[in-house]
């Protein structure tokens, strides 16, 4: 009669492990090539560095300098700027986009697929795009010379030019996000809406008080994903403006890579990468708990 | 299969061990002795970039020499330009040197601590660089230690379209005798502007190095010749600058290279574009145009006439365990008659002294104007650019400090300032 519960146990004890190890795979990899060189970074950050020759122990040098280093606290602002205007166009343009493909529209699929496309391109494919839509030789240009009117050089003006990261950041995100709120929005039962409209609610008021709440999972979660692409946005920038014009769209993670690439200051770049993680650590944590866990 | 808490956390242990050890391991470039002779069989690791098709010509260049050193064999790893600096890096800290790797200038100072001393393995310094023009020799002989061998020389210069100079009756100066001082140039330029179809008088490489042409021109210079001292902010420096920014204003050179990131590559291909200071790789880029004539013409003067030597090279790693063979296969790339055989086929120029008259199946004249550039270049070019430890440290605060007058935040003297100051922290830490 013993060997009953001993059974039991065993077999509890197998199915304890078994998602154990169907994420064993992710964490060798997450761990190798992300845990064990986040590490090193953090080691590196104490260091004078280049890569190359033997690291030199600098102590706090490296984080007492960026503390002093005005273009980084620059890069940062114009960074959060970006970010204060990239995601809540991001955030309501997929959803907005989301409220119309969940509707009763022909060709649903295929509309969903042609929003959902551009995230499957490379950010780098993304910039050169846009980058012939607004470039010195790209199709705007064409078209204003081909109607007699002056060119414009979109990416030599630091407006224009932030404008043009913003269209193409947002139009490659879009589809991703708009996903996320399609799956949101077909989870709300339809009751909700009925009973609303039997209380003669407005479908704007529905909106606002059905919808909106019961999405806040969501919300919390596109909220939090698209803040962190903001804030390392660069491959995008790279190819469509360079960072320009006089650095008008080189946000944090271009400062970084070029201070430890170009400048071949590896300790310094890493310790700027520390201080990045841990902002964005304070900024999502915040939110969390602001939101408290997205928590209808 | 039983396996409790502990045991799953030793068996993530030992995987994620077992994967980094791999990572780390080392296989030996010593493949076991060759049946026929003594010598071992040896396999090189060549890393590799390739602007046009000089790859193509050195893969046959590789093929001759191993069919003479039948125990060698020399792989070519071919690698973006933009990606070596980090690749050679991540091989050689992580104690995985190439046998060889071509590089430019630019990698020069930093892998010099690694590299083979080739007057060491080779001739001696003195016979071994007597072989090639004395302007590059800042560049691959540091500290009395050839670290590199030159593979072709480039020097800075002018592309015009022919077409657009010929529909304007703008003649361009054709000897050395009778080149435009930069007002005339820039005057013939806003003719052209006007009697033509050029919409752009000049593109100009957004680049400090291509700028620096300028520079030294207008008799200036980054760095004093003991290399002590920053000497960028000084008038003529200041002169370059404003110059520059005129241009820019003047709009005979489009704003939207050095502030938008616009190619200029595929401005002038545009053909609407009178003329392009690049450098002579470009004569190999442009070869395929035949919308429109182009060629090459002297470069204007100032206080000095001058380029900006660079060139590319072939290094031979430490701690690679084939340093001799790797010396031997440049020995063979560095020869009168492999060395001309790479740059006639590739079209670049030969920074052998005995080479400098390449037979070329393309744009032979432009060559010579090229070659005339070079030889007329000051020392303070090589000696600024050679400088490789330093120049990193403010080289991409120059052009970021360029791009901030031209957009009109900073004056020339504060720019200059600025990078002066750095270039000294940078001398004082590399002390």
């Amino acid at each position: 009669m013993a060997s009953q519960p001993n059974l039991i146990t065993k077999k509890k004890r197998k199915l304890q492990i078994a998602p154990y190890l169907f994420v064993l795979p992710n964490l060798l990899i997450f761990t190798v090539f992300i845990v064990v060189p986040t590490l090193l970074g953090v080691i590196y950050s104490f260091h004078n560095y280049d890569g190359l020759n033997p690291m030199k122990f600098s102590g706090f040098d490296n984080y007492a300098y960026i503390f002093t280093d005005d273009k980084f606290w620059s890069t940062l602002g114009k960074t959060l700027t970006y970010a204060i205007i990239v995601v809540p166009l991001i955030y309501a343009c997929s959803l907005g986009v989301a409220i119309l493909l969940v509707q009763q529209v022909i060709m649903k699929g295929f509309f969903r697929a042609i929003f959902y496309w551009p995230t499957m391109i490379s950010f780098i494919i993304v910039g050169l795009t846009w980058r012939w839509i607004f470039g010195e030789l790209g199709i705007i240009n064409a078209v204003m010379v081909a109607f007699d009117y002056e060119q414009i050089t979109f990416l030599a003006n630091p407006f224009f030019a932030k404008v043009a990261v913003i269209i193409a950041a947002v139009w490659s995100r879009l589809g991703f996000f708009m996903v996320l709120f399609v799956a949101g929005l077909l989870a709300i039962p339809k009751d909700f809406y009925e009973a609303a409209h039997l209380d003669g609610a407005s479908k704007v008021k529905a909106f606002f008080h059905i919808t909106l709440p019961l999405l806040k999972p969501t919300t919390l979660l596109v909220v939090m994903l698209s803040m962190i692409e903001a804030f390392k946005a660069y491959p995008l920038m790279f190819a469509l403006t360079g960072g320009g014009p006089n650095k008008a769209t080189t946000y944090i993670v271009q400062y970084i890579y070029e201070t430890g690439f170009a400048k071949q200051e590896l300790g310094l770049a890493s310790a700027m990468s520390v201080v990045l993680f841990i902002i964005i650590t304070i900024f999502t944590v915040l939110q969390f708990k602001l939101t408290k866990g997205g928590e209808n | 299969m039983k396996l409790n808490s502990k045991g799953l956390i030793l068996l993530v242990f030992t995987l994620v061990l077992s994967l980094v050890v791999a990572g780390c391991g080392s296989t030996n470039n010593t493949e076991g002795n060759s049946s026929d002779s003594s010598k071992k069989n040896v396999k090189l690791d060549f890393v590799w970039f390739s602007d046009g098709d000089e790859g193509k010509v050195m893969e046959n260049i590789i093929a001759d020499y191993e069919k003479e050193n039948t125990n060698v064999d020399i792989q070519l790893i071919e690698v973006a330009y933009n990606d070596l600096s980090t690749k050679l890096k991540t091989m050689v800290s992580g104690g995985k040197p190439p046998a060889l790797a071509r590089i430019s200038t630019t990698e020069i100072g930093s892998f010099s601590n690694f590299a083979v001393d080739l007057g060491e393995q080779l001739d001696g310094v003195d016979t071994f660089t007597s072989q090639f023009i004395d302007s590059i020799k800042p560049y691959y002989v540091i500290d009395n230690k050839v670290v590199a061998s030159p593979m072709d020389v480039t020097a800075n210069g002018i592309i015009y379209n022919k077409t657009l100079f010929d529909q304007a009756g703008v003649a361009v100066p054709t000897s050395s005798d009778d080149i435009w001082t930069w007002d005339e140039f820039n005057a013939s330029l806003k003719e052209v502007m006007e009697k033509s179809d050029a919409k752009y008088g000049l593109v100009w490489d957004f680049t400090p190095h291509r700028w620096s042409t300028l520079l030294y021109q207008f008799g200036g210079s980054m760095i004093n010749s003991e290399g002590t001292e920053g000497t960028i902010n000084n008038e003529a420096g200041i002169e370059a600058v404003n110059y520059f920014k005129k241009m820019h204003d003047d709009g005979i050179i489009p704003k939207s290279i050095w502030l938008g990131g616009e190619n200029p590559n595929n401005l002038f291909r545009t053909g609407t574009v009178a003329a392009h200071l690049s450098g002579n790789w470009m004569v190999s880029n442009y070869k395929d145009i035949t919308d429109f004539e182009w060629g090459v013409t002297y470069m204007p003067i100032a206080k000095n006439r001058s380029s900006v030597p660079g060139g590319k090279f072939v290094m031979a790693f430490q701690k690679s365990g084939v340093e001799e063979e790797a010396a031997n296969f440049i020995a063979y790339l560095s020869s009168k008659e492999v060395n001309s055989k790479f740059n006639q086929e590739s079209l670049f120029m030969s920074p052998r002294k005995d080479s400098a008259d390449l037979d070329y199946a393309f744009g032979k004249e432009m060559f010579a104007i090229f070659a005339d550039e070079l030889n007329n270049t000051i020392p303070a070019a090589a000696e600024d650019w050679s400088k490789q430890t330093i120049v990193p440290k403010f080289s991409s605060d120059l052009k970021d400090g360029l791009v901030e007058v031209l957009a009109e935040g900073a004056t020339a003297e504060e720019m200059l300032n600025d990078i002066n100051d750095r270039i000294n922290e940078a001398i004082a830490n590399a002390k």
